[in-house]
C-alpha cells in the first residue's frame, strides 16, 4: 500500500484537529489489513460461557475469517479450535450451539472428541499411509489464543498478543458491570438476532458510542415514548427511556459523558438513575449491599461499550450484546442477543425482553434508522471531492487526561474523559478507536 | 357460523392488499383491539422460541394499540428507514382453515413478500408460514391472533411490519 497512515488518519492533538479519511471505511486494501492485523491479529470476542454451560456443549462463531469451535469438554474445560476438519478443510461443526461428545466430519468421517483429540481416521489401516502421516498430529487445531474474563469468552488467531487482562486493562471494570448484576452469572436470552448490512463495520463501531444522533437519527421512536407517556396501559412496552431526561435537548446539567481507554475500548453513559423501568430494579438495594451504591448506581447508568473491535454491550432501552463481523468494506454482518442476569423474576425478564425488541431489534423502531443511515454514509464516502470527515471534534476543549468525580465511584481509571450535559455529545471518544486502530495498523504503511 | 375457505382466503388477500397499498388504517380496523401480533425469532436452525416473555421475538405486541404506533413511524416521515417507504408486494397461498370452534377459527397459510427498496435499489424477498386466530365480530371476521413464522430471518438492514 502506498498510502501513509498521516493520509487515513489526521490526528494533531496540539491543533485541535482530529480528522478521518473517508478511504477508510472504503478501500479494499484497508480492509484487508484490517481484518489480518485487528480481527485476525489479535484479541477477538468470540462468545459467553454460558452459549457452552454443559458437558460436551459448543457453539460456533469467527474470528475475523476463520471459523471457530468453541467446546466444552466432558471434565468441563472449555477450549476454542478451528473449526475445519484437519483431513480436507471442511467445516466441522456445521451449527450454531449444540452439544457433541464427538463430532464427525459429514465429509471422510474422520472423527474427534470434545478435547479435539482424533478418535478415528475412517479405514485408517487400509490407507497405505507413510510415517510422515502418522508423525502429524490428527486432532482440531487449536485457537492459538483463548481465554475467558468473567465469562467473557476471547480468542486470538495470532499467538503472539498480550495477555488478555492487559489488553483489556481498566475496561474490566466495565465489564464487571455487567458480569456482577446477578451472582449466578450471566445468559443469552433465547434467540439470536443476526442482520446485514451495506456499509463499513466501522460505522458500528461509532454509533454505539455516538450520543449525537439519538434526536436526530430516531425522531420516529421519541414520538412513540412521547405517545405511551401520555397514555400509560398494560397494553404498551414500558421503556426506560420515558422515564430519562437524557434524550431531551433541554435537559440541563452533567447527564453523563464518555470514557476511553487503552487498546480502543470506550464506554459512553448517561444516569438513568435508580428508576423501576430498568428491569433491574428488583435488585438496587441487594445490589448496593454487595457491591456498595457507588458500584450499583454505575449498574442502572446508560452505558454502551466498546471492546475494541468487535464487542459492543448497551445497556440503555434494554441489555444488548453485538458481535461485529465486518464481511467486505461495505458489507457488516451483525449478530445480537439480549444479555441478562441469570435468576431474574420473570416479569422483569418480560420487560427486558419487550424494551429490547422495540429498540434493538432489525424488525424494531430504533436500529433500522441507524443501519440505514451507516448505508447513506456508505454511500456518502464516494464523495472523495474533500475526503476529510469532520465528526471527530466535539467535546475537543472537553476532553482531559484522567477520570473524574464519577469514576472515582468505582476507581474506574480512563485515559482521557469527557463530563457532558445534553447538549455537548462528545465526538473524542472515537478517537482511542482511531488511535488503537492506527497504532495496529502502522505496519502496512509507509513511514 | 362457521368460517367458510372463501372468508378465510378474502380475509387475508385483503389484509395484504391493505398493506401492499399502503392503506394501513384500514389494515389496522382487520385486527381485535387486543390482537396479539408474534413474530417469534429462532432460538436454533431448526426450531423458533416458543415463549415470547422467556425468549425473544423479532415482534411481539400484545394490543392493536402497539400495531397502530408501528404504523405512526412508518407513515410519519420521522424515520430514515422508512421514508421513502419500500414496494412491497405480498403472495398469500396454502390458505386452509384448520380448527374451528364456537368462537372462532385457525387458519394456516403462507407467504412470500417481494420487497424493493427504492433507496438502494436493492430487491429482498422475505418468507415463511402465518398462523391466525380468527374471530367472529357481527357480519365480519376479525384477527385476534397473528402469528408469523419467518423462515429467512438473516435481515438485510431492516424488516418492518409492511414486508412480513
Amino acid at each position: 500500500m502506498t498510502l501513509r497512515l498521516s493520509d487515513l488518519i489526521d490526528d494533531r492533538p496540539t491543533d485541535g484537529a482530529f480528522r478521518v479519511n473517508r478511504a477508510i471505511f472504503t478501500d479494499p486494501g484497508v480492509f484487508d489489513a484490517e481484518i489480518r492485523r485487528l480481527f485476525e491479529g489479535g484479541w477477538v470476542f468470540l462468545g459467553i460461557e454460558s452459549q457452552a454451560a454443559g458437558p460436551h456443549d459448543f457453539f460456533t462463531t469467527f474470528a475475523g475469517r476463520v471459523p471457530v469451535l468453541v467446546q466444552r469438554d466432558g471434565e468441563g474445560t472449555l477450549r476454542a479450535f478451528v473449526n475445519t476438519c484437519p483431513h480436507k478443510g471442511a467445516r466441522l461443526a456445521q451449527v450454531r450451539q449444540g452439544n457433541a461428545r464427538l463430532h464427525v466430519c459429514p465429509y471422510h468421517s474422520w472423527t474427534f472428541d470434545s478435547a479435539g483429540r482424533n478418535k478415528a481416521i475412517k479405514w485408517q489401516k487400509a490407507g497405505c499411509y507413510a510415517e510422515a502421516f502418522d508423525r502429524d498430529d490428527h486432532g482440531l487445531k487449536p485457537l492459538p489464543q483463548f481465554a475467558n474474563y468473567r465469562g467473557f469468552l476471547f480468542g486470538s488467531v495470532a499467538g503472539e498478543v498480550t495477555p488478555l487482562g492487559e489488553y483489556l486493562g481498566e475496561a474490566t471494570k466495565l465489564l464487571d458491570l455487567v458480569a456482577d448484576q446477578s451472582e449466578d452469572g450471566l445468559e443469552l436470552v433465547p434467540g439470536q438476532v443476526t442482520f446485514t448490512y451495506e456499509a463499513n463495520w466501522k460505522l458500528q463501531l461509532e454509533n454505539c458510542s455516538d450520543a449525537y444522533h439519538f434526536t436526530s437519527a430516531h425522531p420516529s421512536y421519541i414520538r412513540v415514548l412521547e405517545r405511551r407517556q401520555k397514555e400509560m396501559s398494560g397494553d404498551v412496552v414500558a421503556s426506560v427511556w420515558e422515564n430519562s431526561d437524557y434524550w431531551k435537548e433541554e435537559a440541563e446539567g452533567v447527564g453523563g459523558g464518555s470514557y476511553s481507554f487503552a487498546n480502543g475500548h470506550v464506554l459512553n453513559w448517561g444516569v438513568f438513575g435508580i428508576t423501576p423501568a430498568i428491569p433491574l430494579y428488583e435488585r438496587a438495594g441487594e445490589l448496593a449491599e454487595r457491591h456498595g451504591e457507588g458500584k450499583r448506581d454505575w449498574m442502572f447508568n446508560m452505558r454502551n461499550v466498546t471492546i475494541f473491535p468487535n464487542l459492543q454491550i448497551a445497556e440503555n432501552a434494554s441489555s444488548q450484546l453485538r458481535v461485529i463481523r465486518p464481511i467486505a468494506p461495505g458489507l457488516t454482518e451483525m449478530r445480537t442477543w439480549c444479555i441478562a442476569p441469570k435468576g431474574e423474576s420473570a416479569g422483569a425478564r418480560r420487560q427486558r425482553i419487550r424494551q429490547y425488541e422495540d429498540f434493538f431489534n432489525p424488525t424494531g423502531m430504533a436500529t433500522p434508522d441507524d443501519t440505514v443511515s451507516y448505508e447513506n454514509c456508505q454511500i456518502g464516502f464516494a464523495g472523495t471531492v474533500e475526503p476529510w470527515l469532520q465528526g471527530y471534534a466535539r467535546g475537543m476543549t472537553a476532553s482531559v487526561a484522567g477520570g473524574n468525580r464519577f469514576s472515582d465511584r468505582i476507581d474506574l481509571q480512563p485515559e482521557r474523559s469527557v463530563l457532558a450535559d445534553s447538549q455537548l455529545c462528545d465526538e473524542t471518544l472515537y478517537h482511542a478507536y482511531y488511535r488503537a486502530w492506527a497504532a495496529r495498523m502502522a505496519g502496512e504503511f509507509e513511514a | 357460523m362457521e368460517l367458510t375457505q372463501s372468508q378465510a382466503e378474502q380475509l387475508l388477500y385483503r389484509e395484504a392488499l391493505l398493506i401492499d397499498t399502503g392503506r394501513f388504517a384500514d389494515w389496522l380496523e382487520l385486527f381485535t383491539p387486543d390482537v396479539e401480533f408474534w413474530m417469534p425469532a429462532w432460538r436454533d436452525e431448526t426450531t423458533t422460541t416458543q415463549d415470547p416473555d422467556r425468549e425473544l421475538s423479532l415482534i411481539y405486541y400484545k394490543g392493536r394499540r402497539n400495531l397502530e404506533d408501528r404504523v405512526m413511524r412508518l407513515t410519519s416521515g420521522l424515520s430514515t428507514a422508512s421514508t421513502p417507504l419500500p414496494r412491497a408486494v405480498h403472495q398469500v397461498t396454502n390458505v386452509m382453515v384448520t380448527a374451528q370452534d364456537g368462537e372462532g377459527a385457525d387458519v394456516s397459510a403462507a407467504f412470500t413478500c417481494h420487497r424493493f427498496d427504492v433507496r438502494m435499489n436493492r430487491a429482498d424477498c422475505f418468507f415463511g408460514r402465518y398462523e391466525y386466530r380468527l374471530v367472529r365480530a357481527g357480519q365480519d371476521w376479525k384477527i385476534a391472533r397473528k402469528k408469523i413464522i419467518l423462515l429467512n430471518d438473516t435481515i438485510p438492514t431492516v424488516v418492518d411490519i409492511n414486508a412480513i
